[in-house]
């Protein structure tokens, strides 16, 4: 380590010398540098400049934006948080559903859908018993003979 | 112009009429040291020419602000340092690039650049430095070539003096054995 660092001061050479630069850089470098400032400096100005000028026009603009922005949540928030009372929600369904589609049509259907209910469970039921008494064996004449 | 001090210099620059005079007497005085400190870093000019008006507005915005806890010289070496870490990290997430991927290309544009002065030992010296990582890579170039006091480098570097002289004790020692392995 001590014989390594010796060998890196022997072969130090001064850092100008590893890299070059274009000529004259460093004669022309601080021109350019005060030339970019000054540029940034006028675009600096300008936006500057054009704020103090659409100042009123810019708070207008944003006057308008706020008060959009705060009547859109108010919308969103009440039409979140009103809830109509149960019986208007009912009255309206009905209203809407069954008032306004109501035809003697409609009501036959739904008498007969309700007839057909007990007719399919005493299908079921029937077959049921059916079933039961072929399992059993138990035929017509003793069943006669017990009722 | 090298007989202003630092001192001498803010002085200066806080009157506003010397203010731009006073700002160039800055320039001219660090611009061939932060240039070489930048470039050691970047490699390539442009870019360190990019880095270098980049650190120098940097220093004209702050200069008002600046106050004088710490030398003239050594915040002026930790904003271009800063800004040549930025802009390496940049280049890296801008082309998607590991750390070593990148560490490669600055070795090839090294051997390609015929901007590089060296002969053939300064150009091993070189790309051992870049094996380095970054901070360490920085380290041992602001005390080999710079010969920058311990305690200023913290300055720069905002570290302590006892990690500063691990580091580059660890820098070295990478180099021997690239200078060995090679």
């Amino acid at each position: 380590m001590e014989d390594f660092n010796k060998y890196l001061e022997d072969i130090k050479k001064d850092k100008t010398d590893l890299f070059t630069v274009p000529e004259g850089y460093f004669d022309t470098f601080p021109t350019k540098l005060q030339e970019k400032i000054l540029s940034e400096r006028k675009e600096q100005n300008a936006f500057i400049r054009f704020i103090t000028i659409a100042k009123p026009q810019l708070a207008l603009g944003f006057m308008i934006a706020g008060f959009a922005f705060i009547s859109i949540t108010a919308v969103q928030f009440f039409s979140k948080h009103t809830k109509l009372p149960v019986a208007t929600e009912v009255h309206t369904r009905i209203v809407e559903l069954d008032a306004s589609e109501f035809s003697e049509q409609h009501f036959i259907d739904v008498l007969l859908d309700e007839n057909k209910k007990p007719v399919q469970e005493k299908k079921k039921n029937a077959e049921h018993y059916i079933n039961y008494l072929v399992d059993e064996d138990i035929d017509y004449g003793t069943l006669i003979d017990e009722l | 112009m090298s007989e202003y001090s630092d001192k001498e210099l803010l002085t200066l620059f806080k009157n506003i009429e010397n203010r731009n005079y006073a700002f160039n007497l800055i320039v001219r005085k660090y611009q061939q040291k932060l240039y070489w400190h930048i470039r050691k870093i970047v490699i390539k000019h442009d870019d360190a020419d990019d880095i270098l008006q980049n650190t120098f507005i940097k220093v004209w915005k702050g200069l008002d602000g600046f106050r004088e806890d710490s030398k003239l010289y050594t915040w002026l070496y930790r904003i271009a340092t800063n800004e040549s870490l930025t802009f390496l990290k940049q280049q890296k997430t801008k082309y998607l690039l590991p750390l070593v991927d990148y560490e490669n290309q600055l070795k090839e544009t090294l051997v390609s650049d015929h901007q590089f002065n060296g002969d053939e030992i300064q150009l091993k010296l070189q790309k051992a430095i870049l094996s380095l990582p970054e901070k360490q890579r920085i380290v041992f170039n602001l005390k080999y070539f710079e010969e920058m006091k311990y305690e200023e480098m913290a300055e720069v570097l905002t570290t302590s003096v006892g990690a500063l002289k691990a580091s580059y004790h660890h820098a070295v020692k990478k180099i021997e054995k690239y200078f060995n392995e090679d």
